[in-house]
């Protein structure tokens, strides 16, 4: 089955395996839901809050961006990758309670709710986040020492779910996925430096292209 | 394959189909016994595997683990395995061997422990495994010019590339490094064609090609020709025995049934986290109060930065370049030492591992995301002692089975906080030596040891050091969670050797 004219190019490739492909098209369908199935409506407007100003994505996807909370709260609400954080609770609730948590705390300090406040107290927020110096001392709620630890699963969790996109590999110019196909397993002819072979994708976005001038 | 009958009572059970599991249950099988491997996770088809980071989570254990202490390891893709053939499913194939001196660290220095028995010991079985599995390296290992590897080495990417420049800027040797892979076509007995490296890159991912040596394409096929059943899809939960406290079988979950099954004797391959947790949680084998503790890891610390090149860091073998000039640096403020490894890696496991280990956002966060594809590392694998800090124990909550979900606490002590600052100025100054840009440390550990450590003395040792329990005649351990130091080598050939070692030593016994 053809493939819609604005999926990227390299979905096509015969490099790519067919389950890998399958995997990369479904995932491309993924931002259709648009209320989340794990999070409160409240929980869930702080993280659609925070996302854009932890990760803009204007600069690589132009302004069709992906709807990154809501595939953080899917995959939330899928398996998840076989640990936590001793010291938070089961993943859905660390989320929840965290994502509350800045809310209470954005009305303890600036007297409105988290997705009101502006860019640049949003990731102060976040700068304070990652040094343990944010966070309540309060039933359902989470310390500054687990709101740090919670912080990072929050940034590995963003950045997963944006890389594992096909639109994004595509315009970093991200070949992972191509590294063969099913009826011959090519694997990649040449391993070397600025010798990018002819069904690599090149990178879209200026700053993920190498600064050497003289590199095609 | 052959299969056995849940009435009969096999000559050995073995919990776990890796590198613990897998020689030991070949070897039982070739000198005639009954062998029955039980591994909880599924047979997979390798050319079903997947480049897709988030799906290739399929063949990580996914069972909830609980990760504590000042240096909490993020398990994520660091994680154990499961399937057929155990984390050597996802494992890089990097093989080096173990140092002979970290063998015998505590009469070097007077700090961490002594292995019982010397390298020299393990010597045969480690060139037993490397020539049966395939193993690539150069012609002329500095460290050891006796050695020969019987495959040549893949194609160095441009991280293995710029490492061995570093390497010379700073005056440290280098070379190809030992890798659990194949270089040229290779029918393996029992199993069949095994292609040559496709430089695919996606070794963590599973190798599609059957060319990355693993346990599902040499122990295994060698096992069942011999008579062993694997039987996957089992998740061992009780250990029963009988009045006089010897092993009479196991019971596991297959498909929401629980099944028993008797055995002569049992051998636990489950992991560090695993055989650990079942010895636990079966309140067995602990005389010595040492079941759990001790977890140790490999202090991993990594550097990343830069260059004006497109690199592509998901091409090629990921992890090509070695040094183990710092086995034993002159310089060092610690006991023991550590080797460093070029690395190239997947995107999503990269952009994690940034995301943990530094604090960017917004635009910057972006920029270094976009570098991905101009990004090169470097990696070490230091020793580490074995200290009551770290352990693993039960935690007070259930998993889907019903079991204990097992906690795990780690703490970097004073030794590998040195060794990590030593490693850290000597990444950077490789990496300012070619001018890479934009260096990023990160601190971290991978692994998993210890928890049920071999020994001399049955009060501070959970086995012999064979792997023989000392409370229960018939219960073997054959995993890592034997060792008595992490030592700096990544463990698997030292896991395979000790495996083979344990194998003799049951049929001796
Ligand atoms: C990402 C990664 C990369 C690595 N890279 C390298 C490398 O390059 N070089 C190297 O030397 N080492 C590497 N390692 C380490 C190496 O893979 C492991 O140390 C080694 O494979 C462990 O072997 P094992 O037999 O002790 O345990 P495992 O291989 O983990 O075996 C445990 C098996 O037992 C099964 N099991 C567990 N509990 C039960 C139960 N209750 N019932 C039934 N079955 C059970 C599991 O499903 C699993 O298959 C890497 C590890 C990881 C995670
Ligand atoms: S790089 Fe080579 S060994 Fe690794 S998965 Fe690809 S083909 Fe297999």
């Amino acid at each position: 089955m053809p493939l819609p004219s604005d999926y990227p190019e390299f979905l096509a490739s015969d490099h790519l395996s067919g389950r890998t492909r399958d995997i990369l098209v479904t995932r491309l369908e993924d931002d259709r839901l648009q209320a989340p199935r794990v999070l409160s409506p409240k929980a869930f407007a702080v993280l659609e809050a925070i996302l854009p100003v932890l990760l803009p994505q204007e600069d690589i996807l132009g302004n069709s961006p992906l709807n990154l909370a809501v595939r953080i709260d899917t995959a939330l609400a899928g398996p998840r990758d076989g640990w936590r954080f001793a010291e938070l609770p089961p993943d859905v609730t660390a989320w929840e309670q965290a994502l509350l948590t800045l809310d209470d705390l954005a009305q303890a300090q600036h007297s409105m709710p988290f997705p009101a406040l502006n860019a640049s107290e949003i990731g102060q927020t976040l700068d304070e986040l990652a040094e343990g110096r944010h966070g309540i001392n309060a039933a359902n709620r989470l310390t500054p020492e687990q709101m740090q630890k919670w912080s990072f699963d929050l940034r590995a969790d963003a950045i997963e779910c944006f890389l594992a996109d096909a639109r994004v590999q595509d315009a970093l110019g991200i070949s992972a996925n191509l590294n063969g196909g099913d009826g011959v397993f090519q694997g990649f002819q040449t391993v070397d430096a600025n010798e990018r072979e002819s069904f690599e994708p090149s990178p879209k976005f200026p700053s993920a292209k190498p600064r050497d001038k003289t590199f095609p | 394959m052959k299969t056995y009958a849940e009435t009969e009572i096999l000559d050995v059970i073995v919990i776990g189909s890796g590198a613990g599991g897998a020689p030991l249950a070949a070897r039982l099988a070739q000198a005639g016994k009954s062998v029955l491997v039980l591994e909880a996770g599924p047979s997979f088809s390798p050319s079903r595997y997947t480049s897709d980071e988030i799906e290739a989570r399929e063949i990580y254990w996914l069972h909830e683990r609980l990760s504590g202490g000042r240096n909490p390891q993020p398990f994520g893709g660091n994680n154990s395995g499961t399937g057929v053939g155990g984390s050597l499913l996802h494992y890089g194939a990097f093989l080096p061997r173990p140092h002979a001196g970290d063998f015998r660290l505590h009469t070097e220095t007077g700090r961490s422990v002594d292995w019982p028995f010397s390298y020299e010991e393990l010597l045969p079985y480690i060139e037993e495994v490397e020539a049966f599995i395939g193993v690539s390296g150069p012609s002329n290992y500095p460290w050891d010019p006796t050695r020969r590897y019987a495959y040549a080495p893949p194609p160095a990417n441009p991280a293995a590339m710029k490492m061995r420049e570093a390497c010379d800027a700073v005056g440290i040797r280098h070379a190809d490094g030992p890798t659990a892979l194949i270089t040229r076509d290779f029918n393996q007995p029992h199993f069949g064609t095994r292609k040559a490296c496709a430089n695919c890159g996606a070794c963590h991912q599973g190798c599609r090609n059957g060319a990355k040596s693993g346990a599902d394409n040499t122990w295994l096929p060698l096992a069942v020709a011999h008579g062993a059943e694997i039987r996957s899809g089992c998740h061992v939960h009780t250990i029963e025995t009988n009045q006089a406290g010897r092993v009479t079988g196991v019971v596991y979950t297959r498909n929401g049934e629980n099944v028993r099954q008797r055995c002569e004797r049992l051998v636990l391959s489950a992991g560090a986290v695993e055989t650990a947790r079942l010895l636990l949680h079966n309140e067995l084998a602990n005389s010595s109060g040492q079941v759990g503790e001790n977890y140790m890891t490999h202090i991993s610390t990594q550097i990343w930065g830069e260059i004006d090149e497109e690199v592509r860091p998901n091409r090629g073998y990921p992890s090509l370049t070695i040094t183990e000039d710092m086995m034993r640096p002159k310089d060092a403020d610690f006991a023991g030492g550590y080797l460093i490894q070029s690395l190239g890696m997947m995107p999503i496991t990269w952009a994690s591992n940034i995301a943990r280990g530094s604090k960017r956002r917004g635009a910057d966060l972006v920029r270094t995301l976009a570098g991905y594809n101009r990004s090169i590392g470097m990696g070490i694998h230091g020793d580490c002692m074995p200290s009551p800090e770290n352990r693993v124990v039960l935690s007070d909550e259930k998993d889907a089975l019903g079991l204990p979900k097992p906690l795990i606490t780690h703490s970097y002590g004073p030794n590998e906080l040195a060794m990590h600052a030593h490693a850290s100025r000597l990444l950077t100054r490789m990496w300012e030596a070619i001018g890479a840009k934009d260096l990023r440390l990160l601190d971290r550990a991978a692994h998993m040891m210890g928890t049920a450590r071999m020994g001399t003395e049955s009060g501070s040792a959970v086995v012999t050091p064979y792997g023989q329990s000392f409370d229960i005649d018939n219960l073997w351990i054959s995993d890592h969670s034997t060792f008595p130091s992490a030592t700096a080598a990544n463990p698997a050939l030292t896991i395979m050797a000790l495996s083979l070692r344990t194998a003799d030593a049951m049929l001796k016994n």
